[in-house]
């Protein structure tokens, strides 16, 4: 029973080994499209190794929430880069470059979001790793592919330049209306996901041949593809489909309805049974039998929607959300209130599940994060450690990975190849960090180690 | 090719000759071999997780009840094509389609026999419905202990709200997942809600968060399956459709928790970042990004306001990155951006790249396209995002393809969908054995 397959299952998560063990990844991504898809390799057990030009690295880093920062750090860059070990590495350096193509040849896996030809300019391109390391996967992710018009005219992406561009935000917004921007880096996220949908087939690929390959993402094709229906229905009518604000013109009934105390309700119910529990729920069973609303396809037909609308329109202005979420239960349709962030936070299942997991970090201390969303019974990701400073790990990459000497090191650094953070919020660690915790078989001894008698 | 190509063309003709999606055809497929079960019931979120996998060459059998999927009905302004929903349309891609009662009780032995030669067992039932029919993880798993058993549902298989019987819905999982409410238009000022009814929390459009469950379960059961060639163990995975689509936001939770701040809407505006934001043209909008200072400075100075604020002595974009700024400056943006075309404007950042104060720095300025637009845009056209399939059933259809473009095992679009039971003979014979004899009597009998 599914009871018994997920019995304990949060409790159990740090006993249980995680699905990609022992894969290395080496990521030189900046701002949420680029180091979000290595993270959820992270969270699954990769080792990845976020490689950042010092000392300023992601400029993720620079991004608070209208000023807001979380122990100096920017909420973005803690959400974005779980897991992860942290090298500071100046790739413009050919012995950068060198120190990357040595751990390539010992990686699985590579992503970057710069854009077209950048890497190749750092010598550290797919032609190059692939003559050292055959059975690499090479991911590339920017605006427009690394081909065509727009990547030939280098024209530079963002997310909201994607939102704007797929038509997605066009769609998402009211008839009439200037579209509005998607709160969420949507294009960037959703992008960052459907890369490493491509990076896991090719490891499948990789596991019965051994052949790696290269991989280019556009976050636009990728917002484009989740389209589904607009596509068709542009080839088919010649028309754009109008924009429909909140109203899912797929599902009748489906749409956002203002409740009495002015809040919003969410409400779908479009299977027969589902449909038949709204009608005996609004006091109102003789609309289920309904001429024009007898089927699902007559329903979506669009004077009987806007008729049906606005009919639940009118019961659920005299009720609350809570009222309409009570008798979806018993009726078995679907309803929820349009959460905001306390409400979200709030909600305890989400938290029992573990999907809210508490992070629990040297630097940063104890925060509520979202773990990756696919429970996996055998084999559970888990968040573990939280973000850290610009070259955080350099001695312990180094000397773990390519067994580095002391005088090699030291060449590094003085050649700037290697490097640390700046002293800045965000690049360097939070304001209370002791000096040394969390520092992996550091050589530094700092004056707070040699306070307590040193290692 | 024309004289001014970028000094890295070279690089980009040998990744076109490698991953162009025209040349896909022959090569070979990642998937290939693997048996995925589709059961999933009206759920976009379970039919584009299918594709996922059926696009990288992975035998899709899409198993629904003998009258088809609810899905199939779910299709804007109830809109059909040769009889199809246009949703369902595009997202049979690839996959074989068999009808099987699952009610009945030798609907459920078929459905055991399909389940023990197959890799993954995809499904979105109700929680404890797969188990009430002797279908569910620990009974499968008996005969076969390899299978990936995969479930999307509202709010998953396990914790207090689990056996909640809400169905799972796109706009309803929306609405909980705290984005909605922080996206939509401000109210203006001295307006009230009654006369602006777009000024409201507004989802996105069209089943995103029913995408993203699907997508975040296709990576769960290609890691699943990496797992599994290494040790042969399947497992059960587990998906909520609003936390996978919750998991997009970055920050609205660490901001609640760290500054006790619950995100509101900034309509066109970005709570992080400037410049960064949509703004009204005179024939649509545009979307400005210039998230350094010199980039917000460039778009200063095309407003003209390069003196009466004296933008050449700003030094920090700092000042910049919180609402009250954002409230006092957007609406001398949105004051210029009215009073051009999105077209001029986007000249006009190109034109300052060339010739203006800090060029080569301008502004990103990309106007907001609508669909049509953007799929008669010679750019996507070119890397084959909208070529049209030749489906045998339905002809011409035009679905979005090649999003990913990869060197040596590349996604294809066969064909986009199958009428309900069309592949009946085909993979009852394949894995059944079952010849004309039986699938008649089956079919009579209404299991099939």
């Amino acid at each position: 029973m599914a009871e018994a397959t997920w019995r304990d299952y949060v409790k159990n998560k740090p006993k249980k080994p995680k699905p990609l063990s022992g894969l290395r990844v080496l990521e030189v991504c900046t701002i949420v499209f680029g180091p979000s898809g290595p993270s959820w390799l992270a969270e699954m057990g990769a080792e990845a190794i976020k490689v950042e030009i010092p000392p300023l690295g992601d400029l993720e880093r620079d991004l608070s929430c209208s000023g807001f920062r979380f122990k100096e750090q920017s909420p973005l860059f803690l959400h974005d880069n779980i897991n992860k070990y942290y090298l500071g590495l100046d790739l413009h350096k050919p012995e950068g470059q060198e120190i990357f193509c040595q751990l390539a040849a010992k990686a699985d896996i590579i992503e970057n979001n710069l854009r077209p030809g950048v890497m190749e300019r750092f010598n550290v391109d797919y032609r190059k790793i692939e003559k050292i390391n055959p059975g690499i996967i090479y991911l590339e992710k920017n605006g427009f592919g690394n081909w065509g018009p727009y990547a030939e005219e280098n024209r530079p992406s963002n997310d909201g330049a994607s939102q704007a561009f797929s038509g997605i935000a066009w769609m998402s917004t009211f008839p009439g209306q200037t579209p509005v921007k998607q709160m969420i880096y949507l294009s960037d996220m959703y992008g960052a996901l459907l890369a490493e949908v491509a990076v896991l087939s090719a490891l499948r690929h990789r596991d019965r041949t051994g052949k790696g390959q290269y991989i280019e993402i556009s976050q636009t094709e990728s917002i484009m593809r989740t389209m589904s229906w607009v596509w068709p229905y542009l080839d088919i009518t010649g028309k754009n489909p109008p924009p429909a604000g909140n109203r899912d013109v797929s599902v009748c009934p489906a749409d956002t309805f203002c409740c009495a105390d002015g809040s919003l309700v969410s409400l779908a119910a479009a299977a027969p049974q589902e449909f038949a529990g709204l009608c005996a729920a609004m006091g109102r069973p003789e609309l289920a039998r309904d001429q024009r609303f007898a089927d699902h396809l007559t329903r979506l037909q669009e004077e009987n929607a806007t008729a049906l609308l606005e009919i639940i329109a009118a019961w659920a202005a005299q009720r609350s959300p809570r009222e309409i979420e009570a008798l979806a239960r018993e009726h078995g349709f679907a309803a929820s209130r349009v959460r905001d962030a306390a409400q979200v936070m709030a909600d305890q299942h989400i938290r029992q599940r573990g999907f809210m997991t508490q992070v629990d970090d040297t630097m940063y201390g104890t925060y509520l994060d979202h773990e990756f969303p696919v429970m996996m019974s055998a084999t559970p990701p888990q968040k573990k450690w939280a973000a850290r400073a610009v070259g955080f790990d350099n001695e312990f990459l180094m000397k773990n990975l390519l067994n580095k000497s002391e005088e090699e090191l030291k060449a590094l650094y003085e050649t700037g190849a290697l490097g640390k953070w700046a002293d800045r919020p965000g690049r360097r660690p939070p304001p209370d960090w002791d000096g040394s915790s969390d520092l992996i078989l550091s050589r530094d001894q700092t004056p707070a180690q040699a306070e307590r008698g040193g290692k | 090719m024309s004289a001014d190509r970028p000094k890295w063309a070279e690089w980009a003709d040998w990744v076109r000759e490698k991953d162009d999606p025209r040349s896909a055809g022959p090569k070979l497929e990642a998937l290939e071999g693997l048996v995925v079960l589709d059961l999933s019931s009206q759920s976009y979120a379970g039919a584009y997780c299918s594709s996922m996998l059926s696009e990288f060459g992975a035998e899709v059998i899409r198993v629904e009840p003998p009258q088809g999927d609810f899905l199939r009905t779910c299709t804007p302004y109830g809109l059909v094509h040769q009889g199809e929903g246009l949703n369902y349309l595009v997202e049979g891609r690839n996959k074989y389609h068999v009808t099987l009662d699952l009610n009945q009780p030798e609907g459920r032995e078929v459905l055991q026999s399909l389940a023990a030669q197959a890799d993954v067992l995809l499904e979105t039932f109700p929680v404890g419905t797969m188990d009430a029919w002797g279908l569910g993880y620990e009974d499968l798993k008996k005969t076969n202990p390899g299978l990936i058993f995969a479930s999307i549902t509202a709010h998953g298989q396990f914790g207090p709200q689990a056996n909640d019987p809400m169905p799972d819905y796109d706009n309803v999982a929306q609405a909980k997942s705290g984005i909605q409410y922080a996206t939509g238009a401000m109210l203006p000022p001295e307006h009230d809600p009654g006369t602006c009814p777009w000024a409201v929390s507004t989802k996105a459009s069209p089943w995103i968060a029913w995408c993203s469950a699907g997508t975040f379960m296709a990576t769960g059961i290609l890691a699943a399956l990496h797992w599994r060639h290494r040790t042969g163990q399947g497992q059960a995975l587990d998906v909520a459709t609003t936390e996978a689509y919750m998991r997009l936001d970055n920050y609205t939770h660490i901001w609640f928790q760290g500054g006790g701040h619950v995100t509101e809407r900034v309509g066109g505006l970005d709570n992080a970042l400037w410049l960064y934001c949509f703004a009204p043209t005179s024939d649509g909008g545009v979307f400005l990004g210039g998230l350094r200072l010199e980039m917000w400075q460039a778009f200063c100075d095309m407003m003209g306001k390069w003196d009466e604020w004296g933008v050449g002595d700003w030094d920090s974009l700092s000042p910049f990155l919180n609402q009250e700024a954002q409230l006092k400056y957007f609406p001398e943006v949105a004051k210029f951006t009215s009073r051009h075309t999105s077209g001029e404007l986007e000249r006009m950042a190109v034109e300052y790249s060339r010739s203006g104060r800090l060029a080569p720095i301008t502004t990103v300025i990309a106007p907001i396209l609508s669909p049509q637009e953007a799929m008669l845009d010679p750019n996507w056209n070119e890397r084959g995002i909208f070529t049209p399939t030749q489906d045998p059933v339905y002809g011409r259809v035009v679905a979005v393809q090649a999003q990913h473009k990869m060197t040596e095992t590349p996604i294809r679009t066969k064909w986009t969908c199958r009428p309900v039971g069309y592949d009946n003979a085909f993979i009852y014979r394949k894995y059944l054995g079952y010849g004309p004899e039986r699938l008649n009597r089956l079919l009579q009998d209404g299991v099939l």
